[in-house]
């Protein structure tokens, strides 16, 4: 049974899904966002490692949803909760850190600055930073950013401070700032999605250190579920469903996208037609869902007349080191480092692009420093060690009660994930989910030049913990890639043969669905993507309420 | 992103295999499930993708409650394992996590907290296996030394967990020895509300005091296990 149409029908409540919700709604029009998890209120978040980290709070469970994953096409497809992001009202806004950067002018137009990459389908946005810029703003000021723009050779234009001042931070990061200045590189304080001040009716920080990971009871992240979807909410104009899984998007004969086919909170087949259908599950997920909708006219999955829905799929380059500080060594020469400040907010950027290929890469990345996450649990399993090497009984106490006498700063990286035919997301219709619904199936082949420009940078970040003088510098990885972080498979562009959507973020072959997460991005950038996703879907509601009422105006 | 370094994927270690019809006692044998699953503050999920045809065909029933199995030594009615299994875990988790200047497994009743976790119906992947486990390590000491495991000396004890741990790792050993890990921290280490971690000995052990000083403590009768069963359900 059909439910009423609406105007706006959006599939996802995150970075992608809410900035639409809210303009759209304040434009006047009527807006449904489905979301597949629940709506947790603040009194939900709640400092409970087991709960919120290692149990289906915010993850599926990989037997119940599944990713299938394998390293290359003649791989093994294993099952995981990798590249998932949250499934609850705010998506991944809700449990993220809030590492909330811009991208650079460099990151529009990669393709020409680099010339062509054997190997990689690297290609320029339709738009460019000064096109994007004034999203920037908006979305800095509607979901509260906390940051101090300070000048160096990569900072990106910026007409104005950021909304609200940075977030204190612990004394380690003038040690950081000393060490980087001895080094002739620039310390920047990295913004932060997380206010520093009261804000729009919101308490600030109060500088818990259980932050990325958990929920914020205080409403202090800016998550979408704290700032857009009560404001969305708030117009009258837009309804949030949650527990609503989107199965399919329909089409008429005409080939417009007619409605979104749901399982509802009680596991109901629900059918919601609108005149719009935007699309924002994450790159991965929303790859999925178009390609699950297949129809005559779309045999292959919606949009996919091209064949490129799901390709060109883009994670982030990762690589991290971590310094141990023992207490009962340093504490007396250094007594800052019981200072219980969570934040550190420093980054390196003095390696974004390089000049020159001496290094073997030329697009390199950001450094972000940050103490390492306190979760006891993550902690101990990871001193535990797993397989043949791991220990138990009075070894893993001895490395426990270490862990007790030590702070640990560490550095992730952040570095350019260069697109490859040989990374893309497919549906597997042997294997279904617990819906019935058959599950993304993702194959990735990494790029070379990814993995020594994140060596390089690793490298690099190290000399900073060494000139901190740790009693340990321990390496991580070099050759991580962080899955939360996706984009890609719906990349925009002005040709609908190499493109899915078009700059607007509508599809090129259906005229009225829109993809609004991070899909759009041919290249993901060197830095985390979270407000670029945001500011991109500003701009999408932008154009898409222009456009709207312009056909209202002329009766079309 | 989240500083925990978590959520990524490791790709090149193939552990968790396709789905692929095949018996419970095959599927430990075979197969280790447990990986880690790199997320959020997670690190290591325990949760195996044990997968394997628990997806629609096999929704998870609500639990039912048959009752209290037996009891443990402190009093507290036990319901996953049976008194005997009960002191395997016991026997167990006290090796991974002796008592010595410091608390130890049994201390912080963590074999209370596995009992307990192992109800949770989306844990039933992880409990057969768990149970599977146990029973292989009862096997394999009475084999080896003609007595049941929590029979025999602390050191013939940690031998055949040495023996787990380093069998290949794939197998239904190795992965039996990182659950009873994984477990054990949890119960030693996480919410008191879930039954472990008593006194929060644990935390006290890691020199983890931000819940309660700097960050919120979970309000007062705060209930874990609850909120995991309801999680999102705001009826």
């Amino acid at each position: 049974m059909s439910l009423p149409e609406v105007d706006i029908c959006i599939i996802g409540s995150g970075a992608g899904g809410a900035p639409m919700a809210l303009e759209l709604g304040r434009a006047g029009f009527k807006v449904v966002v489905l979301e597949k998890g629940p709506h947790y209120r603040p009194q939900d978040f709640v400092h409970d490692e087991i709960l919120n980290s290692r149990r289906n709070f915010f993850m599926p469970l990989p037997w119940e949803e599944p990713h299938l994953l394998r390293k290359g096409a003649k791989g093994k497809y294993e099952r995981s909760s990798a590249a998932w992001t949250a499934n609850c009202v705010g998506g991944g806004t809700v449990h993220m850190s809030g590492f909330f950067y811009r991208l650079k002018p460099v990151d529009f137009r990669l393709r020409s600055t680099l010339g062509a990459v054997a190997g990689s389908t690297i290609a320029d946005w339709p738009i460019s930073y000064e096109d994007l810029a004034p999203f920037y703003d908006k979305a800095e000021q509607e979901l509260g950013v906390s940051g101090q723009a300070v000048a160096h050779p990569f900072a990106e234009p910026r007409s104005a401070p950021y909304p609200l001042p940075p977030l204190d931070v612990h004394p380690v990061a003038g040690e950081i700032d000393k060490a980087c200045k001895g080094m002739g590189w620039h310390s920047l304080p990295t913004a932060r999605g997380i206010i520093s001040r009261p804000y729009k009716g919101r308490a600030p920080c109060a500088y818990c250190a259980l932050c990325g990971s958990y929920g914020c009871e205080m409403g202090a992240k800016s998550g979408t579920n704290a700032s857009l979807i009560p404001a969305a909410v708030a117009t009258g104009n837009v309804q949030v469903r949650p527990g609503c899984m989107a199965r399919t998007v329909e089409v008429d004969k005409k080939g417009r996208a007619r409605s979104v086919i749901y399982l509802d909170a009680d596991g109901v087949t629900q059918e919601q037609p609108a005149k719009v259908i935007v699309v924002s599950c994450t790159a991965v997920e929303s790859a999925r869902l178009l390609l699950n909708s297949t129809s005559s006219r779309f045999a292959s999955g919606l949009a996919n007349g091209s064949g490129l829905v799901g390709k060109n799929l883009i994670f982030s380059s990762f690589g991290e080191s971590q310094a141990t500080f023992r207490l009962s060594k340093q504490a007396e020469k250094r007594p800052w480092l019981k200072d219980p400040g969570p934040f550190v907010n420093r980054s390196i950027q003095d390696f974004y692009l390089m000049p020159d290929e001496r290094f073997g890469f030329r697009k390199g990345g950001t450094m972000g420093f940050m103490w390492a996450h306190p979760n006891p649990i993550h902690a101990a399993t990871g001193l535990a060690g797993s397989g043949s090497s791991a220990v138990f009984g009075k070894e893993l106490k001895d490395r426990m009660r270490a862990y007790r006498d030590s702070r640990i700063l560490l550095f992730e990286v952040y570095g350019e994930f260069l697109p490859t035919p040989g990374s893309y997301v497919g549906v597997e219709s042997a294997v279904k989910d617990k819906h019935g619904i058959p599950v993304a199936a993702i194959t990735v082949e990494r790029h070379p030049t990814d993995l020594v420009a994140t060596r390089f940078l690793v490298e690099r970040g190290e000399e900073v913990l060494l000139r901190l003088e740790p009693d340990e510098l321990k390496r991580t990885t070099t050759a991580g890639e962080t899955t939360i972080l996706q984009h890609g498979t719906c990349r925009f562009g002005d040709d609908a043969a190499t493109s899915v959507l078009d700059r607007n973020c509508r599809a090129h072959e259906v005229p009225n669905l829109y993809v609004v997460d991070g899909s759009f991005m041919p290249t993901g950038g060197s830095v985390p993507s979270t407000l670029t996703i945001a500011a991109n879907s500003f701009r999408v509601a932008s154009h898409l309420v222009r456009t709207l009422k312009q056909g209202v105006a002329s009766g079309g | 992103m989240h500083p925990d370094a978590a959520k990524r994927l490791a790709l090149g270690y193939a552990r968790a295999p396709m789905p692929r019809a095949r018996s419970p006692r095959q599927r430990l044998s075979r197969r280790s499930f447990i990986r880690r699953l790199t997320f959020l503050g997670g690190g290591v999920v325990l949760l195996g993708p044990l997968a394997c045809k628990r997806s629609s065909e096999e929704a998870p029933k609500p639990a039912t409650d048959p009752g209290p199995l037996g009891t443990a030594p402190g009093g507290q009615h036990h319901r996953t394992f049976s008194s005997f299994e009960l002191a395997v875990v016991t026997a167990a988790t006290e090796r991974i996590l002796p008592r010595d200047e410091d608390p130890g497994a049994l201390d912080a009743d963590v074999p209370v907290y596995i009992d307990r976790i192992l109800q949770t119906p989306e844990m039933k992947p992880m409990r057969d296996d768990f149970l599977e486990g146990l029973a292989a390590l009862e096997r394999r000491s009475q084999r080896m030394f003609q007595k049941g495991f929590s029979a025999i000396t602390p050191a013939q004890q940690d031998e055949l967990l040495t023996l787990f741990k380093d069998s290949p790792p794939q197998s239904g050993e190795a992965h039996f020895l990182e659950l009873l890990t994984v477990l054990t921290l949890e119960g030693f280490l996480g919410d008191p509300s879930y039954g472990g971690n008593k006194g929060k000995v644990g935390w006290r052990l890691m020199g983890f005091d931000a819940v309660g000083t700097i960050a919120m403590a979970p309000p007062e009768g705060y209930d874990g296990p609850k909120c995991l069963r309801e999680c999102g359900v705001h009826k």
